[in-house]
């Protein structure tokens, strides 16, 4: 009897299901990067003063970065569970190229821990007074910006896989490589501030978003061979 | 106001950071030969526990990851 | 063979590239720093001080070269990056983590250069212009790639890892300048920072030149060294090594 091969469809829908199953188990730590975002929030109202209209002006800009940061620590989650359990290795043996697997992980990565963040971001908006005109951009960018985010980080998480001390050192390889994602995001919130027209930063970040979705997972499988070989 | 100050400190740091970089390649390249020196005492010291003979260097041609 | 193929090949034999390292890198080191001897004279004494920015203009001389330089080391890198990732030649895999500590030289020398230079003309210490914000930036991407080689023990997995991070920097790098320019034309508006890139004299420009050759005369020779150094360390532990270090054979120091 011939064993059908699963075949893309049939891995992804493996993986998300394997995802799915694991996060419900831990449900609680679905919250923990709106909860990093909220306190991120709070230590910088407490640092600016408080003041409704000191806030408000950089209200877009620490609402990016408290999403950035939140995503930053979120990304030891992305392969470290996989890799301590031999399940990567598993991943370089599938028939599915690799790949594939990566950027199926990256994108249940991205739901689990962006897609809270992004509900959470009204709310955290309220707390730092930004002006309702820039909400939707804001939200926009987000939309666009944190699987950007997720992608460029798939390919750093990848590149340090093996190593358990590599905290600071996933910081300092992502950061340089998410200053365009910021620019462009929190830049598109201030353009609309100033009254131009964010749409040319909203659509740079959409075009690096699709380059990124084909690029970064072959990244990141190529880092990913190194770093179990 | 004098630029002097400023051109000095320009070069001498353009002078101080590649002399740097001489002095730490020259450190790291003693250190070593310094190493080498004493792993091929250790060994001549002690021929019992001399291991294996130096390992040969397969240059395997094995595909690529970006090409898999 | 072709002779120069056949070169090649012999390069990527470490006790050949050793005594090729070792014969041919003071030779770049001695030619690069007389060039830049040379250019450094033309800079300070020949060259006539700037009608606009004075006697601090001769810090262009270096500032540029060495920019320059950060951003040509990089490209290098990740280059030889690709190479080794793509044929998995050691040689390549020293040589490109050997261009990273020359490299974050370079653009801690442009970065310095740059704000020494711009506390006479903006008043400031710092100044976020995008040319060297995205410097700063490229500084990041450097330790960054040194950081990563240096954590990772096993040394031809640690430097295929870097080196996919220096191809993802530079494939990166153009589009973080693009951003850089955006940003600060959105958030200062369009203000020109005159930094001597106007027009230059034609007598003003060959100590320039001079500077220029001679800081890549210097780099092949700091490039040697370094890949020197490395590859000693890789291969510490074989037999050539030895006899190099207590001098039994008669090696080219």
């Amino acid at each position: 009897m011939i064993a059908v091969l699963p075949g893309l469809p049939g891995a992804a829908r493996a993986l998300m299901l394997r995802d799915l199953r694991l996060l419900w188990r831990r449900r609680g730590d679905a919250f923990q990067p709106a909860l990093f975002a909220l306190l991120v929030v709070v230590l910088f109202a407490l640092a600016l003063g408080g003041e409704a209209d000191t806030l408000a002006r950089v209200a877009g800009a620490v609402l990016w970065l408290a999403v950035l940061l939140a995503g930053l620590l979120a990304l030891d989650t992305l392969f470290r569970g996989d890799a301590e359990d031999g399940s990567l290795e598993q991943w370089m043996l599938a028939p599915v190229p690799l790949g594939w697997l990566v950027a199926v992980r990256t994108f249940m990565h991205w739901a689990t821990t962006a897609l809270p963040l992004l509900l959470a971001t009204p709310f955290l908006a309220e707390l730092m007074h930004l002006p309702r005109g820039q909400l939707p951009v804001l939200m926009a960018s987000l939309a666009l910006g944190t699987p950007l985010l997720s992608l460029l980080g798939a390919v750093v998480a990848a590149l340090t896989v093996g190593m358990r001390r590599s905290g600071i050192l996933v910081a300092l390889l992502a950061l340089p490589l998410y200053v365009p994602v910021l620019v462009f995001g929190a830049g598109s919130v201030a353009a609309s501030a100033q009254g131009l027209d964010p749409i040319g930063a909203l659509l740079l970040l959409g075009a690096g978003l699709v380059v990124a979705l084909v690029l970064a997972p072959l990244a990141a499988a190529a880092a990913i061979r190194i770093a179990l070989n | 106001m004098s630029y002097l100050d400023y051109v000095i400190a320009a070069y001498a740091v353009f002078v101080l950071v590649l002399g740097w970089d001489f002095v730490a390649c020259r450190l790291q390249i003693g250190r070593e030969l310094r190493n080498a020196r004493r792993r091929a005492a250790r060994q001549a010291s002690h021929p019992a526990s001399a291991g294996p003979a130096p390992r040969q260097d397969p240059d395997t041609q094995s595909p690529s990851e970006l090409n898999r | 063979m072709n002779p120069i193929v056949r070169w090649f090949h012999k390069l990527g034999s470490p006790p050949y590239f050793d005594r090729f390292a070792a014969r041919w890198a003071p030779w770049a080191y001695g030619l690069g720093l007389l060039v830049m001897l040379w250019g450094a004279y033309g800079a300070l004494f020949v060259v006539p001080a700037d009608y606009q920015q004075g006697d601090s203009f001769r810090i262009l001389y270096i500032h540029v070269p060495s920019a320059w330089m950060s951003l040509f080391v990089f490209g290098l890198m990740a280059f030889y990056a690709a190479i080794a990732l793509v044929w998995r030649i050691k040689l390549c895999e020293i040589l490109a983590m050997a261009c990273a500590p020359i490299g974050a030289g370079f653009t801690l020398i442009t970065l310095a250069t740059g704000s020494i230079w711009g506390k006479p003309m903006w008043g400031t210490w710092w100044d976020w212009d995008p040319r060297l914000t995205t410097e700063l930036i490229l500084l990041f991407l450097y330790l960054g790639v040194i950081g990563l080689y240096n954590a990772i023990d096993d040394r031809r997995a640690a430097a295929r890892a870097a080196g996919l991070l220096a191809i993802v920097g530079v494939v990166l790098l153009p589009v973080i300048r693009y951003s850089v320019v955006w940003w600060n034309s959105l958030h200062q508006g369009q203000t020109i920072r005159l930094f001597g890139e106007s027009s230059m004299d034609p007598s003003m420009v060959q100590p320039l030149i001079w500077m220029i050759v001679g800081t890549k005369l210097w780099f092949i020779g700091a490039l040697l060294a370094r890949a020197r150094g490395d590859n000693l360390r890789r291969e510490n532990g074989k037999a050539w090594v030895a006899a190099l270090a207590t001098g039994k054979e008669t090696p080219a120091r």
